[in-house]
């Protein structure tokens, strides 16, 4: 299937990234208080004119508030195209967000968020022009703390291999200030890029932070600054 | 290579029908495609090389996460895929924290087709495999198998190279092993590692020392290591408390396994002692390769005979 699509998968022109080919993953890498989680909302909303599906597994933020993150930095966002695997264990609350959202009650539930998410991909799949579907998981660091590395990186590889086997786009967050460095290499092998995410420190208000992009071909060298908004 | 793949379904029919989409779809892999109708029958058919196994979730004498939980015992590189009629968040999944399984459903609009994608992708990746694996993995393994490593002079030769890592590094332990597609195998030993069996790709060091770009990896203290963590209480009963490994690096580049030193108290080992282990392993490897020739010419000498 992933042979059918040709075309990369775009970005907003805030973001300083060049089309990534169907099938693949990145890891998107900065400490908590940085942008890099803005960065992964946005790469996995994408140019909002474009029909493409968008699957988020959130570990921490319940469904409500991801969606609330994501419409800061795009008030129109279409969201009929959007599923969430809520991993956050608070309690489903009646809501007016048209997203489709599964619940797992603990983030130790591999197996379930594995399922769920295969699930809502096979429906969004069908549902989106072309079957192109981004993921986002937000994030890496989070899972870390409920299963050892082991376990992690299965569950990494596996949702690495459909994104692989679909012609989707994976985005992973990690925060690296949190693991140790063989963690962060560790689970880097699952993906085929990395994206560096970094706060920036001049006087621009229309700069958000900075972004290095490595590992993926005909990707900009170097920092460059980037908007979200 | 042989690709096993198991498809597990009460409904012969089903069965049959899906193992015969998979043997058509991935007829370039020429897969071993089996058929069970029962928890029991798949159980027996599981084996160290199964690649795949294709299950419903309900079967007449157990479930498909009971056999998830065979293949961890069995084949833990193994990916599962459950393809069901039953809804996924009707699943009691908290019984297998950990143990990943992927899902397609049989209504779906992509049925056998997004299936057997998804066989071929878990075949070629080992997409549910828990370490990463080198690129240069089908490369790797064609080299490991294309050595004579049976050979008694040889192994004794490669014995002695153990030998004298063990009585550099003032260790108890020391082995070259080697990395084959799902298990480490120990090829040459000194000391209570001479009793050492095969062990699961997934429960080895070594499987992460084979990725090392210095070709060189030591681990100071496995229990302070995220990676080894999680099996420190067992490689400790083995006397592995810290670790150093060196590739054995063919002239092609690629990597059959490490030469390794096993200390039962936390250690660190400096660049030269890095520099030592990778010369020692380098001797190994020129070893191997030279007594592969000799037995090449010595082949050829026999049949012109």
């Amino acid at each position: 299937m992933s042979g059918e699509q040709t075309d990369g998968y775009a970005f907003d022109d805030g973001l300083p990234i060049e089309p990534i080919d169907p099938g693949s993953t990145v890891l998107v890498a900065g400490p908590a208080f940085s942008p890099a989680e803005a960065v992964v909302r946005s790469l996995v909303m994408g140019e909002t004119s474009v029909e493409e599906g968008s699957l988020f597994i959130s570990t921490s933020m319940t469904s409500e508030k991801l969606l609330k993150a994501c419409r800061r930095t795009n008030p129109s966002l279409d969201t009929t195209l959007t599923g969430i695997i809520d991993c956050s264990g608070q309690e489903p609350k009646p809501s007016e967000i048209d997203a489709e959202v599964k619940y797992v009650s603990t983030q130790s539930d591999l197996t379930g968020i594995g399922m769920k998410f295969s699930a809502l991909y096979e429906s969004l799949y069908a549902e989106a022009v072309d079957g192109r579907v981004r993921t986002g998981l937000i994030s890496l660091s989070s899972l870390a703390m409920y299963v050892d590395l082991r376990k992690l990186f299965r569950f990494a590889q596996t949702l690495s291999g459909r994104i692989d086997s679909a012609g989707g786009l994976g985005v992973f967050a990690i925060d690296p200030t949190t693991h140790d460095e063989r963690t962060v290499n560790t689970l880097g092998q699952v993906a085929d890029g990395r994206i560096e995410v970094r706060e920036y420190d001049g006087d621009d208000e229309a700069i958000d932070g900075e972004l290095r992009v490595q590992g993926l071909p005909a990707q900009p060298s170097g920092w460059q600054p980037f908007s979200l908004s | 290579m042989t690709h096993r793949i198991l498809c597990v379904d009460g409904d012969k029919d089903a069965s049959e029908d899906t193992a015969e989409t998979i043997r058509s779809q991935l007829a370039d892999l020429d897969p071993v495609v089996e058929t069970a109708g029962t928890l029991a029958d798949a159980e027996a058919l599981l084996g160290t090389d199964t690649d795949v196994i294709v299950t419903e979730y309900d079967l007449s004498d157990g479930t498909g996460f009971d056999i998830v939980s065979a293949a961890e015992d069995v084949c833990p590189d193994a990916g599962v895929i459950l393809y069901t009629d039953t809804d996924p968040g009707t699943l009691d999944t908290t019984e297998l924290r950990g143990a990943i399984t992927e899902y397609v459903g049989k209504d779906s609009v992509f049925g056998e087709e997004r299936l057997a994608d998804l066989v071929r992708t878990t075949i070629e990746t080992r997409s549910q495999g828990s370490y990463p694996m080198p690129q240069t993995e089908a490369e790797r393994l064609a080299a490991l198998q294309s050595f004579d490593l049976d050979d008694e002079e040889l192994i004794e030769s490669l014995d002695r190279i153990t030998d004298l890592a063990a009585a550099h590094f003032d260790v108890e332990q020391a082995s070259i092993n080697l990395i084959t597609e799902y298990s480490q195998e120990f090829l040459a030993c000194y000391g209570e590692a001479e009793d050492w069996e095969t062990m699961d790709r997934e429960d080895s060091i070594c499987t992460f020392t084979i990725l090392e770009e210095s070709g060189v990896m030591a681990v100071e203290d496995v229990t302070e290591d995220p990676r080894f963590q999680s099996r420190a209480d067992s490689l400790i009963e083995l006397g592995i408390r810290a670790y150093m490994g060196a590739n054995l690096i063919t002239s092609n580049g690629l990597v059959i396994g490490p030469l390794c030193v096993y200390d039962d108290e936390p250690r660190s080992f400096s660049p030269a002692e890095k520099a030592y282990l990778r010369d020692l392993a380098a001797v190994a490897m020129d070893l191997i390769e030279y007594h592969t020739q000799l037995r090449a010419v010595g082949d050829i000498e026999e049949a012109d005979q």
